[in-house]
C-alpha cells in the first residue's frame, strides 16, 4: 500500500518529536545496559594490570558467579529482603491503610501525612536516621523503649540486621503502596460493595471475593513496580549496613558495588548486574503475563 | 576621550586573558579536612614559588570511598595531576595500571632525597625496580596498653617477649580485670585496616614474613599466614578481643574511642595518632595524663624480635596523564619537604619520613611523635607487590569469618588465598 504524502509527513513529525527522548533514552539507557553486557565478558578493572590492559575472558566471569558464594547469598538476601518488604510488609500495611483511608475517620488527613511523611526524606538520611534509632547502647531510641519494657537493650542492626533493612524499607515504601491501592480501591465501583452487603456478605467475604479480585491488576502492578524498584534499594541499605555484618544485608545492588568499586573487578561486577537485569526482566514479564495486558 | 577609554579597556582586557592564558592550574587531590589544613601552607608556597594556580579537589574522606572516587576518575582519564593514596598498599596496583608517573630520576636528584629513612625511600620502590610515589609520611603502629589498669591489677608491663607472651598476657588481663585484652582490627567494615592495622604486623615477625616473591608473585600459602590467623583465632574464641563492634558499619569507634578510655579494652595495636587524637590532648574521650596512662609495646616476633613495622601514609604520585608532568613533579617535590611533613605530622599524627624533621622546631613541640620518629630508624617493612590491595581486601573476608566463627586459621588462609586467586589470576598468586 502506497503511504499518502500527509502520512510521511505525520511520521517524519512523529519521529522529530521523539528523537530527544530516543536520543536521551540510547544515550543514559540503552548504551549503559549494552556497554555493561560487553564489560561482563571482559576482565575490565579500576586498577592493577587489567586496568591498563583489558582483556576478553568470554564467559568466564558468569562461569566464576556459579561458585560464587558471596553471590548466591547475595540473590538469597535480595529474595527475603523484596519478600520481606516489597511483598509482605509495605503491600499488606499499604492495602490497610489504603482500606482505612476510604472510611470517614477522625484524623484522616493527619494519617496520611505521616504515612507519606518517609517518602519526604531522602533515602541516605533516612538511613542515618535509623541507625540512630536501632544503634547499640542504652541512648538508642529503641533500645529505650524495650528497656522501659524490662527488656535488654541490643545493637539492632548487628543482632537482627536483615529483619532491620525489611523494616526500614517498609516504612519507606508504604506510602507508595497506600497512594497506588487507593487508586485501585476507588475504581470499584460503591454499588458492588452496597449490592454483595444487601445480599448478606460479611466484610470478610466482601473483602475475600469483590475486592481482592477487583484490584488485582491494581496489585499486581503494585508487585511489578515494588519488585523490581527493591532489587535495585541501594543508598538505604549501603547508610545503615553496607552489606554487613558479615554479609548478611548483602543485597544484589551492595554485591555489585562492592565487587565493582570495592575490589575494583569491573567486569564482574559487570556480570552480576547483568544477571540483576534479568532476573528483574524476567519478573518484569512475569507479571505482565499474570496481568495479561499490554505495559 | 571616548577613544582612549575603549582603547584602555582592550589593553586591559587583553592583558587579563594573556594572564589567564599563562597561569597554569595544578590540581591536587585531597581528602578529609585535616589532610587539606595540612597542605594550606604548602599550597600558598607553590603557587609563589612557580607562578602557578593550585586547585584542592576535596574528595570523600573514608579511605575507601576516597579510593573508588580517584581510581574511577584515573580510569576515566579525568583525575587530578596530583594525588596521594590512603596506604603503601594500593601503589603497586596503580602502577601496574599505568596511572603512576615515574619519579625516580627527579626524587634522587631532589636535596631532600637523602634525608629520608632508608625504610621510606625502599617502600616507595615499586616491584619494577623504579619509584613511583613521594614517601613523604610513615604510619608506625605498635600495640598501645592501659599501663594504669595492669598495674593496678598486678600484671607486668614488660615488653611481652613473642606472640605466645602476649596472648598469655591477654588472658591474664581478661581473668583479673575483665576488661578485653587485645585488639587486633578485623572484619570487612574495617577496610584495609585489617591488613595494614592488624594482620601484616605480625606476619613480618612470623616464620613467612614476607608475601612478595621473587618473581612478583604472592605468596599467600606460607606457614607465617596460617599462624597470623591462629592469633586471630585465639583471641575471638577465648573472647580476649571485643568481636561484635568488628562487624558493624564503623568498627573501630566502640572499641577505640569507647571501651578503650574506659578501661574496657586494655590494649589495642594503634598509629603514632592515637596518643594525639584518639586518646589525647585533641580527642573528644581523651584519657587523663595520657602518656603516663597508656604505654606502648612493639609487636614481638612469633619466636622472639622485636618489629616496628613502617608503612607509606598517604604517599604522592603524579598523574602519568598530568598535562605538564614536569611541573607536577616539581609540586610533588614541595609535597616532600620537612615543613609539609611536620605540617602533616601535627594535624593527622603520622610521622615524618625525613629524618632532617628531628632537627624542626616544630617538631620538636610534638613531643608525642618525637621518640617514635627515632624508633622509624630500625623499621622493617613489607616488600611491595602488585595484588596487595587485593591481598587486603582478602584479609579482611578471612578475618571476618573468624570473627563470625565460622572458619579457623587454615580456613582463613584459603579464604585469602581463595580470594586473591578469584580476582588475580592463578597465574598472580603462588
Amino acid at each position: 500500500m502506497v503511504r499518502s504524502t500527509y502520512e510521511k509527513r505525520v511520521a517524519r513529525q512523529l519521529l522529530l518529536i521523539l528523537s530527544p527522548s530516543l536520543l536521551l533514552l540510547i544515550a543514559f539507557v540503552i548504551y549503559p545496559a549494552v556497554y555493561s553486557v560487553y564489560l561482563s565478558f571482559t576482565n575490565e578493572a579500576l586498577t592493577g594490570a587489567a586496568a591498563l590492559n583489558p582483556r576478553f575472558v568470554g564467559l568466564r566471569n558468569y562461569s566464576r558467579l556459579l561458585h560464587d558464594a558471596k553471590f548466591w547469598n547475595s540473590l538469597l538476601v535480595t529474595f527475603l529482603f523484596v519478600v520481606g518488604s516489597a511483598i509482605i510488609g509495605q503491600f499488606v500495611l499499604g492495602l490497610i491503610s489504603a482500606i482505612l483511608l476510604r472510611r470517614n475517620l477522625a484524623f484522616k488527613q493527619l494519617f496520611s501525612s505521616i504515612i507519606l511523611l518517609p517518602n519526604a526524606a531522602p533515602e541516605v538520611v533516612a538511613g542515618f536516621m535509623w541507625i540512630s534509632m536501632l544503634a547499640g547502647g542504652e541512648n538508642a531510641t529503641l533500645s529505650r523503649i524495650v528497656m522501659f519494657f524490662g527488656m535488654t537493650p541490643t545493637d539492632w542492626l548487628q543482632t537482627f540486621p536483615l529483619t532491620m533493612i525489611i523494616v526500614v524499607n517498609t516504612w519507606r515504601g508504604i506510602a507508595t503502596a497506600m497512594i497506588l491501592l487507593t487508586a485501585g480501591l476507588s475504581t470499584i465501583p460503591k454499588e458492588v460493595f452496597e449490592a454483595a452487603r444487601m445480599d448478606g456478605a460479611n466484610p470478610s467475604q466482601i473483602f475475600r471475593r469483590i475486592t481482592l479480585p477487583l484490584m488485582m491488576p491494581t496489585i499486581l502492578l503494585y508487585m511489578l513496580i515494588s519488585a523490581v524498584s527493591t532489587i535495585a534499594v541501594f543508598g538505604l541499605v549501603y547508610a545503615l549496613t553496607r552489606g554487613g555484618p558479615g554479609g548478611a544485608t548483602e543485597v544484589i545492588s551492595i554485591y555489585i558495588y562492592n565487587q565493582s568499586f570495592t575490589a575494583f573487578q569491573l567486569g564482574y561486577g559487570a556480570a552480576v548486574a547483568v544477571v540483576a537485569l534479568v532476573i528483574s526482566l524476567v519478573l518484569g514479564i512475569a507479571y505482565v503475563r499474570a496481568m495479561k495486558v499490554q505495559v | 576621550m571616548n577613544k582612549t577609554v575603549l582603547v584602555g579597556l582592550c589593553a586591559v582586557t587583553l592583558s587579563a586573558f594573556a594572564t589567564l592564558a599563562q597561569a597554569e592550574t595544578i590540581r591536587i587531590a585531597n581528602h578529609g579536612q585535616a589532610g587539606i589544613n595540612a597542605m594550606k601552607s604548602t599550597v600558598a608556597r607553590i603557587e609563589k614559588k612557580y607562578g602557578v594556580t593550585v586547585e584542592v579537589v576535596e574528595y570523600p574522606s573514608p579511605d575507601k570511598d576516597y579510593m573508588t572516587k580517584l581510581l574511577t576518575e584515573l580510569g576515566a582519564g579525568n583525575a587530578p595531576d596530583i594525588f596521594s593514596a590512603p596506604t603503601t598498599a594500593y601503589v603497586a596496583d596503580m602502577v601496574a595500571a599505568g596511572y603512576l608517573a615515574p619519579i625516580g630520576a627527579e626524587f634522587k636528584a631532589w636535596d631532600g632525597y637523602a634525608s629520608f629513612y632508608d625504610v621510606a625511600k625502599q617502600l616507595a620502590v615499586s616491584p619494577d625496580g623504579e619509584t613511583y610515589v613521594m614517601p613523604f609520611m610513615l604510619g608506625i603502629q605498635e600495640i598501645y596498653f592501659r599501663r594504669d589498669v595492669l598495674e593496678k591489677a598486678g600484671i607486668s608491663t614488660e615488653q611481652p617477649k613473642d606472640w605466645s607472651d602476649l596472648l598469655k598476657r591477654a588472658a591474664e588481663i581478661k581473668e583479673k580485670t575483665g576488661a578485653y585484652g587485645l585488639l587486633f582490627p578485623a572484619g570487612v567494615s574495617w577496610g584495609t585496616g585489617a591488613f595494614d592495622e592488624g594482620f601484616q604486623h605480625l606476619l613480618v615477625g612470623s616464620k613467612t614474613p614476607q608475601l612478595a616473591t621473587e618473581d612478583g608473585k604472592l605468596d599467600l600459602t606460607g606457614e607465617g599466614v596460617k599462624d597470623v590467623f591462629g592469633v586471630y583465632k585465639e583471641l575471638i574464641d577465648k573472647d580476649l578481643m571485643p568481636t561484635q563492634p568488628l562487624l558493624g558499619p564503623e568498627p573501630w569507634v566502640i572499641p577505640k574511642y569507647q571501651m578503650f578510655p574506659e578501661g574496657k579494652l586494655a590494649a589495642t595495636t594503634c598509629g603514632s595518632w592515637c596518643y594525639i587524637f584518639d586518646w589525647g590532648r585533641e580527642s573528644k574521650n581523651p584519657i587523663p595524663d595520657v602518656e603516663k596512662a597508656v604505654g606502648t609495646w612493639t609487636i614481638p616476633g612469633q619466636a622472639g624480635g622485636q618489629y616496628v613495622l613502617a608503612n607509606l601514609a598517604a604517599p604522592w604520585g603524579v598523574n602519568a596523564k598530568a598535562e605538564n608532568l614536569e611541573l607536577a613533579k616539581k609540586v610533588l617535590m614541595e609535597i616532600g619537604s620537612v615543613e609539609t611533613q611536620v605540617s602533616y605530622a601535627a594535624e593527622i599524627g603520622n610521622i615524618p619520613a625525613s629524618k632532617a624533621a628531628a632537627q624542626d622546631q616544630a617538631f620538636q613541640k610534638l613531643t608525642e611523635l618525637v621518640p617514635i620518629h627515632a624508633a622509624a630508624e630500625n623499621g622493617v617493612y613489607l616488600k611491595q607487590a602488585a595484588g596487595f590491595a587485593t591481598v587486603a581486601e582478602g584479609v579482611a573476608r578471612a578475618t571476618e569469618a573468624l570473627l563470625r566463627k565460622e572458619t579457623d586459621a587454615a580456613g582463613a588462609q584459603t579464604i585469602l588465598v581463595d580470594y586473591a586467586r578469584e580476582i588475580l589470576g592463578d597465574d598472580a598468586v603462588k
